[in-house]
């Protein structure tokens, strides 16, 4: 049956704004700038409840995870890595704070720094400095424009220990003292030699080089290794603890990369698999957990409603226009 | 990427390294004269008992005196380095011992390359290696073995069935692998005595300089998962130490040292990290002069700043490769001393203080001696030495003065 074409086309056209319309409003919304998503984009959802830094925390089932692909370290002495081809990223907030967790595929649980031989396993995540005047050089920042790093160790969260305590069977005559002083790098507040710094440091660069301790070591985290893979969340308040460090907005996005080391295949330093830049945003809806909140169903519902419609009508549109 | 060129006057040529020439003044330079050691470890203990002794330095010995051709802490560092470098360049490691200045090229020129110039430059600066845990475990390996037992005994040039001591510490050199090795910069070389240094606050542990240094001086501190070195004693260099006032004061590896091996110093030097002329300086005499003491494996490139006596019983084509070609021209001129030779070889152990200069007295002959075919005067010459600001500190005689004791006393006697 044929239908008169200026009767038919009102409401397929009408259709096809209200579909975008509806996608646009909610995509505004959830704080997602579609012209700025260039980059692969991990969302960070509000969680509905803590998700701490147990990686095995049930808040993660339903985050979003971005695939983030990792290469060689290629651009400064030492070049190498890229024995981790991919890691998988989350991210969540609750409260006031911000929870990243990555996972990888890493034959070798590779925690111990005990023999000169040893390098740890180790993950890191870096951000622009809140005082950044551009975008800096994923590189490591440059001096005018620093990054935030936190970094994971696994021989830091296995502990720090002497010799003594892991060869039992050594024998030592006498240690004339135990004191902090004679743990040189301790006591020059070095926080990789400190036995209390925990299994995260709080780190800032402007350029390679010039890795240093932030003032605030403000950056919690933890990793478990099970089955060949390694998970490990950090955790840190939205607000930085000073302009060299990042700062994260709800409704904002934000520079990202990965860095990951493999202990066994002797990384450390630029020795690493890294990501590219990628977007880091923040949306005030839960998307996440057995119990999100209605207001995260209402905009996941009226999204899924405006895409099938805008599809649809598109399409309809399209055949429409064929035929005629 | 095109790297900086710095002369290396040890080699008689430019070379690359990865940073431009810095502002040196003073250098913390050393001889050690490896025919009177009895490797008593002294010197060893004296390190230790100052500066390694606590929990996670248990297998650092930042001095350390082993047995060659054999012995070697860690295990095989010489031969290993001397292995990757032949590898990197195969048959091109000689010298050109026609290309000779007596300042700029004092034992020739080196045709082939350094740790620095054999590296690719991306993953690494140096040309190196990364010796394990076990390797560290045997600082003493090898003591006293000799390369064979002749049952017809040994006579000089060269023993038939041989070994020496090498006394080994960090040579501060002035071209340092590890310093060019770390990418964190976080080891300096200090202009006014050029003692170099690991910053502990910002070392976080990568090994780099563990791997690069070719004398393997870098170490490892699994207790605070960051390397240390050799400090040079920098407090008594630096005269901070109670008992000189002030004065710059030997190390303590050089002051224990009761075979009277060693004798350390600073001497002035320009920005590549060649000597000013100091002639009244006894290591510049040494070195510059008599050009009786000599770089260890100065093929390596680093300028290393300790310098050796030649032993004058081991093979030379071996010591040829562990100190250059200024190996024969330095046991002829140790084996028959001058008399200037001879007076500053016994300022060696005769104050813990800095000798900054000196001065022969002649004294009478007293005798005559014939050494490998040379028949040589002897005078009891009087030798003194000066401090940092020109005073005497210090007064020698070449024959050591004999102390009868009375006949009476016998308590407590041996």
């Amino acid at each position: 049956m044929r239908i008169p074409t200026v009767i038919r086309r009102r409401p397929i056209t009408a259709g096809v704004a209200l579909a975008v319309l509806l996608t646009a409003g909610v995509l505004q919304f959830v704080g997602v700038n579609p012209a700025a998503s260039q980059s692969a984009t991990l969302t960070a959802f509000e969680s509905s409840t803590d998700p701490g830094t147990d990686p095995a925390s049930p808040a993660w089932k339903k985050a979003p995870v971005l695939q983030a692909p990792l290469s060689f370290q290629g651009a400064t002495y030492p070049t190498g890595g890229g024995s981790i081809p991919t890691v998988s990223a989350q991210a969540l907030h609750f409260q006031d704070r911000l929870y990243i967790r990555l996972q990888w595929d890493d034959a070798t649980k590779d925690d111990t720094t005990t023999k000169v031989e040893n390098f740890s396993d180790a993950a890191a995540i870096e951000f622009p400095a809140v005082s950044a005047a551009t975008v800096p050089s994923i590189c490591m920042g440059q001096a005018s424009s620093g990054v935030n790093i936190w970094q994971w160790r696994a021989d830091s969260q296995a502990g720090l220990k002497d010799p003594a305590d892991v060869y039992t069977n050594a024998l030592v005559d006498m240690y004339p003292s135990k004191d902090a002083i004679f743990y040189t790098a301790r006591a020059a507040g070095n926080p990789y030699a400190d036995p209390n710094q925990g299994p995260t440091q709080t780190l800032v660069a402007q350029a390679f080089g010039t890795l240093a301790k932030a003032n605030v070591q403000d950056v919690k985290g933890d990793g478990v290794y099970a089955d060949g893979k390694w998970a490990v969340v950090f955790e840190r308040q939205l607000t930085g603890g000073d302009v060299d460090q990042a700062t994260f907005t709800n409704g904002k996005s934000t520079d990202m990369a990965f860095a990951v080391w493999n202990g066994s295949e002797g990384d450390r330093n630029g020795k690493k698999s890294v990501s590219q830049f990628l977007k880091l945003s923040l949306v005030g809806v839960s998307l996440t957990g057995e119990e999100s909140s209605p207001a995260g169903w209402i905009a996941a519902a009226a999204l899924l409603v405006g895409f099938v419609g805008l599809g649809v009508g598109l399409g309809w549109y399209g055949y429409r226009e064929s035929k005629r | 990427m095109a790297l900086p060129k710095v002369y290396n006057w040890q080699l008689g040529r430019e070379m690359d390294y990865r940073f431009a020439n810095g502002p040196a003044k003073r250098q913390f330079a050393a001889v050690f004269n490896t025919n009177r050691c009895i490797a008593c470890q002294t010197c060893t203990m004296a390190c230790k008992s100052t500066w390694t002794f606590s929990p996670g330095q248990e297998l650092m010995w930042w001095n350390n005196v082993e047995t060659k051709p054999y012995g070697g802490y860690p295990a095989h560092w010489d031969v290993n380095i001397l292995e990757l470098q032949e590898k990197a360049n195969p048959g091109g490691q000689v010298w050109d011992a026609t290309k000779k200045d007596p300042k700029n090229a004092p034992y020739g020129t080196f045709a082939g390359k350094t740790i620095f110039e054999t590296a690719d430059g991306l993953t690494n600066m140096v040309t190196g290696y990364l010796p394990p845990e076990e390797d560290w475990k045997a600082p003493n390996i090898y003591e006293d073995t000799a390369t064979a037992f002749s049952k017809t005994g040994v006579s000089l040039p060269e023993h038939a069935g041989w070994f020496f001591y090498l006394q080994r510490i960090c040579n501060h050199c002035s071209y340092p692998a590890c310093l060019a090795a770390c990418p964190r910069n976080a080891i300096y070389k200090r202009a006014e005595d050029g003692i170099v240094l690991i910053d502990q606050s910002r070392c976080r542990g990568y090994r780099k300089c563990v791997e690069a240094c070719p004398y393997k001086k870098s170490m490892y501190r699994p207790s605070t998962r960051t390397s240390e070195k050799c400090i040079a004693c920098y407090p008594r260099v630096e005269g901070t130490d109670p008992l000189t006032k002030g004065l710059p004061m030997e190390t303590r590896c050089m002051t224990a040292c009761i075979g009277k091996i060693r004798l350390q110093g600073l001497v002035s030097v320009d920005a590549n990290g060649q000597w000013f002329e100091d002639r009244q300086n006894p290591l510049y005499y040494l070195v510059q002069v008599a050009k009786v003491a000599l770089p260890l494996y100065p093929q390596f490139g680093t300028q290393p700043n300790v310098y050796y006596i030649p032993p004058r019983w081991a093979p030379r084509d071996y010591l040829r490769q562990m100190f250059g070609p200024g190996v024969d021209d330095a046991i002829a001129a140790y084996t028959n001393p001058s008399r200037e030779t001879l007076g500053v070889l016994q300022l060696f152990r005769a104050t813990q203080k800095i000798i900054f200069s000196y001065k022969i007295q002649p004294g009478p002959k007293t005798g005559e001696i014939n050494v490998a075919g040379k028949v040589r005067e002897l005078f009891n010459d009087t030798v003194i030495g000066f401090d940092s600001n020109g005073n005497e500190i210090v007064r020698v005689t070449v024959d050591e003065p004999l102390i009868e004791r009375p006949a009476q006393v016998t308590m407590n006697t041996i």
